[in-house]
């Protein structure tokens, strides 16, 4: 899949600079909420988009579609296993054995202030187990009123809240307080995809209060050539409340609350659909905010979620043997993140702790004849604690150095007696309890001389094994048709790191990027065959046993060049290539193949076109050995247009496009078991800010 | 006081605080009366109290401690009333199964026999000549059924508790009858229990437990036991071969020739699936055989099995269905 790059309303400013300390070349933001937001990433259908699309905007991330909701992200190649998911710093683990909800199906586009991507092994302080990377949502605050700042989160031009609060704000603050509501509807053509939403913001100095409400539904959507794809509809509510009191003048108390429902969920790329996917997240943090030469802030979060996610297959004609998948994970934990500055050191430190339940079981049933049941995740307890510190070194020269370590700690045990007994057939002696020590390391520089901007990093890290590839049990993967059966003596994967990139901007109006990233992995965790097993699962070709193979290797590599042609035109191609290589120099599984996007972008004031040609070349480094099939190369062509004007003190912005614009019937390699996209699709939308 | 107090307001108050009070004057009453019972508790010198059965020293039944073990494994089975009896008026024998009934196939069977004055558990006794009868109605003829060689002491904690087995070629329906008969004697007197008639459930589908194979002229019978103590995961797999008689309305007892049988567990209902590591059933000291099943997940598994007689040549299944799957197996629901 390509990374479309932003549209810069003003095109012919430079490239942001990374403006907040921290960043560096490895992290990547892509902006949600609606309003203006200069020169930073965001999908082309705005705020409207699903939280996928948003997801997809950013460099190094791919998407693994089951259907057309709940994309799995995948960053650097990498999936789930290798990537940590965080909300707000929060940890929370999908509760499906079939990889139905990726935690990131649990928030909505409007919760959201942005989505952030540490690539590689330079994770963000909560996370744990990132080889590929780590995606933090952020969500939306209304935040504090502050004097005289612009309030760039909410795209007012008024007065500022902003809830990483300026540490020296004045103490003569005003008591005037202002309520924002905002509205956002779409429709797609295809899939009759309707989405509203509405969210209010209230905020004053000393306290602020958001939230909203959303809703998505779509039908069935088409491919190309007009073929319905069944069991492709869902439906999706989602909302959320933000509170925020200021306890004090440097003391903030935070509270935040989502509740998420899917149902009636379709997925053709597997045999069962879903009639329930329910989560509630929620949070308390404490923040201190200091006037200090070091301290700068320390945080404290305690968070809660839970999740409850039931498949269902009776709406499906001819299943062999109806069944109930029911799955639930909730996760409970604490981080306290310390931030402090020093000279030309700006340092996090960051203590976390969470302990998560899994457990998931099935029961079939056979016509006239008994059940059959069978735990699949057994109620898994996983305590983990950790601690991670980073250091931003600013250097003479504009050179950056960026360091950062964490250290982890793993409990696990099995609490479900029938589920412990049952992988015990699998791997006689086994224990009931496991204890793992994962970490990471990773450095990285930049230094810019002239127009050049050079980066280089390296890292180590490690993870242990995910709960379905230690303990899961007969989870049929209808990826290779494969039953999987977890390994308890898995031993940790790790990795190293090496990535560089160098951009080259030789004027203010052209600019190229080459960027490239290499994981060697040692003890590689995939599925392995275990031909004297018998399969579960009807129609399924074998059992694969998860195990470590020696060594395996990713490598991605992607080329920018950005042309601003003239004050109104500018033009974009990127393209991306990766090799997966197991210990036998055999293709990995799930490798994007070479993948290219070219878009021209017109602006004329308030009234903006891209027009973009995006594409795959066929995947000749596909993985037979692991069960893939060759996915052929397709190209794209997509027309959006956006229009922002004000209308009696409201604000108006107007996008309308078309997808696939010549119905072209295609699927990417990441689509799972080659389920076809969507055909011609035409979308309008409209977010209304007051 | 209370009383007094109720009596006193009842004109006064309405109905309602008239329950609550009268609720408080019974609470008050059944703790005080509950407390003086905990009081007068029995505190014997052993600590142990058995309802029913007086522990004074007697050489022919149990110690305290003993009469304990035994009084706490007799509350996991249940009585059987048609095969209890009583022995000279001083006697009373117990019989004892899982579920106080019996079921086709495997049953363990259990005894107990206590002293009418005390109650206690009486350590040495015999249950000899246990012969369950089945009377077929319609063909006219009479047979037995595989049983265990003898009644034995059930282990060393419980001495006084008796143990054999009966595996029931059938159930109780319209084409026959079971009827039940053995001798017992304790302590110098001797009793017996004669032909009494006795019901013998069905299994519920799914549940098959008992096969039979042939050898030339003879008949040998597969019993599995107890497979309703099976859980998912890995279980140790018991079962007798037991030898058809002559008369057949003799019991069936324990085949003199050693076999193996090799077992081949599969889901029907899940295309056959299998599980590993599957050990086969070998001859043990005590008769019978042992092995070890893996089962994967709860649901009707059908054991295939194959016989081998001691130089390792197939005797009985092992052969090849349309399935590919022996035709002597056993079926078990989990």
């Amino acid at each position: 899949m390509l990374n479309i790059l932003y549209i810069s309303f003003l095109p012919l400013l430079p490239l942001p600079s990374d403006s907040v300390a921290t960043k560096t070349h490895n992290i990547d933001e892509v902006v949600v909420i609606s309003g203006r937001t200069e020169g930073q990433k965001r999908s082309i259908k705005g705020q409207v988009a699903s939280i996928d699309e948003h997801i997809g905007e950013l460099s190094h991330v791919n998407l693994v579609r089951r259907g057309s909701y709940a994309w799995e992200p995948v960053v650097n190649n990498m999936a789930t296993e290798r990537v940590s998911t965080t909300i707000d710093g929060m940890k929370i683990f999908y509760a499906c054995t079939d990889k139905m909800d990726p935690v990131t199906s649990y928030v909505e586009s409007g919760n959201l202030q942005s989505i952030s991507l540490n690539s590689g092994l330079s994770g963000n302080p909560q996370s744990t187990g990132n080889i590929g990377g780590s995606l933090d949502l952020k969500l939306k605050k209304a935040g504090f009123m502050e004097l005289g700042i612009r309030n760039e989160e909410l795209g007012i031009d008024t007065l500022s809240a902003n809830s990483h609060s300026i540490p020296h704000s004045s103490f003569h603050i005003p008591h005037s307080s202002f309520l924002i509501p905002n509205f956002t509807t779409g429709y797609e053509a295809n899939g009759h995809l309707q989405v509203y939403g509405a969210d209010a913001a209230y905020s004053s100095h000393s306290f602020y209060a958001n939230g909203g409400v959303f809703y998505r539904h779509a039908d069935n959507y088409k491919q190309g050539g007009g073929e319905e794809v069944n069991f492709s509809q869902f439906q999706k509510l989602n909302a959320f409340a933000n509170l925020g009191a200021r306890l004090a003048e440097d003391h903030i108390l935070e509270g935040t609350f989502i509740y998420d429902r899917a149902s009636d969920v379709g997925y053709p790329a597997l045999n069962m659909d879903v009639s329930k996917a329910e989560a509630f997240i929620t949070s308390l943090s404490y923040k201190r905010l200091f006037h200090h030469p070091v301290l700068n802030t320390w945080e404290t979060k305690v968070y809660y979620n839970h999740i409850v996610h039931i498949m269902d297959d009776t709406t499906r004609p001819d299943v062999e043997i109806h069944m109930d998948m029911p799955g639930k994970s909730w996760t409970s934990g604490i981080y306290s993140l310390l931030s402090a500055s020093k000279g030309s050191h700006d340092v996090q430190l960051n203590y976390d702790l969470y302990y998560n339940r899994l457990f998931a079981d099935m029961t079939m049933y056979p016509g006239g004849a008994a059940p059959m049941y069978m735990v699949t995740w057994p109620d898994v307890g996983t305590l983990n604690t950790g601690v991670a510190i980073s250091d931003v070194v600013s250097l003479p020269h504009q050179q950056k150095v960026k360091l950062s370590a964490k250290v982890a700690q793993q409990w696990q045990k099995l609490n479900d007696e029938e589920g412990y007994h049952s992988l015990s057939v699998f791997f006689p002696g086994m224990k009931d309890a496991y204890y793992q020590t994962i970490g990471r390391v990773a450095a990285n520089y930049e230094a810019r001389v002239k127009e050049y901007t050079l980066n280089l990093g390296a890292g180590w890290g490690s993870r242990a094994p995910t709960v379905t590839e230690a303990y899961g049990y007969y989870l049929n993967n209808t990826f290779d048709q494969y039953d999987y059966i977890g390994n308890p003596r898995l031993k940790n994967e790790s990795a190293i790191e090496v990535n560089a990139a160098v951009k080259w901007q030789p004027s203010s109006l052209l600019s190229f990027n080459v960027d490239a990233n290499a994981f060697f992995f040692y003890n590689y965790i995939i599925g392995q065959f275990e031909n004297r097993l018998s399969a579960m699962t009807v129609g399924a070709e074998g059992v694969k046993v998860y195990g470590n193979i020696d060594h395996a290797t990713i490598f991605n590599t992607s080329f920018t060049a950005q042309y601003h042609v003239l004050p109104w035109l500018s033009w974009t191609g990127k393209v991306n290539y990766a090799i997966g290589r197991d210990a036998d120099s055999d293709p990995l599984p799930l490798i994007s193949p070479l993948a290219y996007a070219t878009s021209l972008d017109f602006a004329w004031s308030r009234f903006q076109v891209r027009a973009e040609v995006n594409g795959n070349a066929r995947q000749v480094n596909y993985a037979p050995k692991y069960g893939e099939t060759e996915t052929a190369e397709y190209a794209i062509v997509n027309l959006n247009t956006q229009y922002t004007f004000s209308l009696n003190n409201a604000h108006l912005t107007l996008r309308a496009g078309v997808e696939n614009l010549l119905d072209r019937r295609y699927s990417t390699y990441s689509d799972w078991c080659n389920i076809p996209q969507k055909g011609r699709n035409v979308y309008v939308n409209v977010s209304v800010g007051l | 006081m209370e009383k007094v107090l109720f009596v006193n307001e009842v004109s006064i108050l309405n109905a309602s605080i008239e329950k609550i009070v009268r609720l408080v004057v019974g609470l008050f009453l059944f703790v005080a009366t509950f407390g003086l019972v905990s009081c007068n508790s029995n505190d014997d010198e052993n600590g142990i109290v058995i309802d029913g059965i007086d522990l004074r020293e007697d050489v022919d039944c149990c110690s305290a401690e003993e009469a304990l073990q035994v009084y706490k494994f007799l509350q996991t089975v249940k009585i059987v009333p048609e095969l209890s009896t009583t022995v000279d008026g001083k006697y009373n024998v117990f019989a004892y199964t899982k579920t106080g009934t019996f079921h086709k196939g495997y049953n363990d069977v259990y005894f107990v026999v206590t002293k009418k004055l005390t109650g206690n558990y009486v350590k040495n006794y015999d249950i000899t000549n246990i012969t369950p009868l089945m009377t077929m109605v319609k063909m006219g003829h009479q047979h037995s059924t595989p049983i265990s060689g003898s009644v034995t002491t059930f282990d060393d904690t419980r001495i006084a508790v008796k143990h054999g087995w009966v595996s029931l070629l059938m159930n109780t329906s319209d084409n026959g009858f079971w009827e039940f008969s053995y001798d017992i004697s304790v302590l110098g007197s001797t009793g017996k229990v004669n032909k009494v008639e006795i019901n013998v459930d069905a299994l519920p589908d799914g549940q098959d437990w008992l096969k039979n194979f042939k050898i030339g002229d003879d008949t040998f019978f597969l019993s599995l036991v107890n497979p309703s103590e099976w859980a998912t995961g890995t279980n140790e797999i018991r079962a007798y071969i037991s030898k058809k008689s002559n008369p057949i309305t003799t019991p069936y007892f324990l085949a003199t020739e050693t076999f193996t049988v090799d077992i081949d567990p599969r889901m029907p209902d899940m295309g056959n699936h299998t599980s590993p590591d599957n050990v086969t059933l070998t001859r043990q000291s005590d008769g019978s055989y042992k092995g070890v099943i893996n089962l994967t997940m709860t649901g009707l598994w059908r054991i295939h099995l194959t016989v081998k007689d001691a130089q390792g040549n197939v005797v009985a299944g092992g052969d090849d269905l349309k399935d590919g799957f022996s035709s002597l197996y056993w079926d078990v629901t989990l």
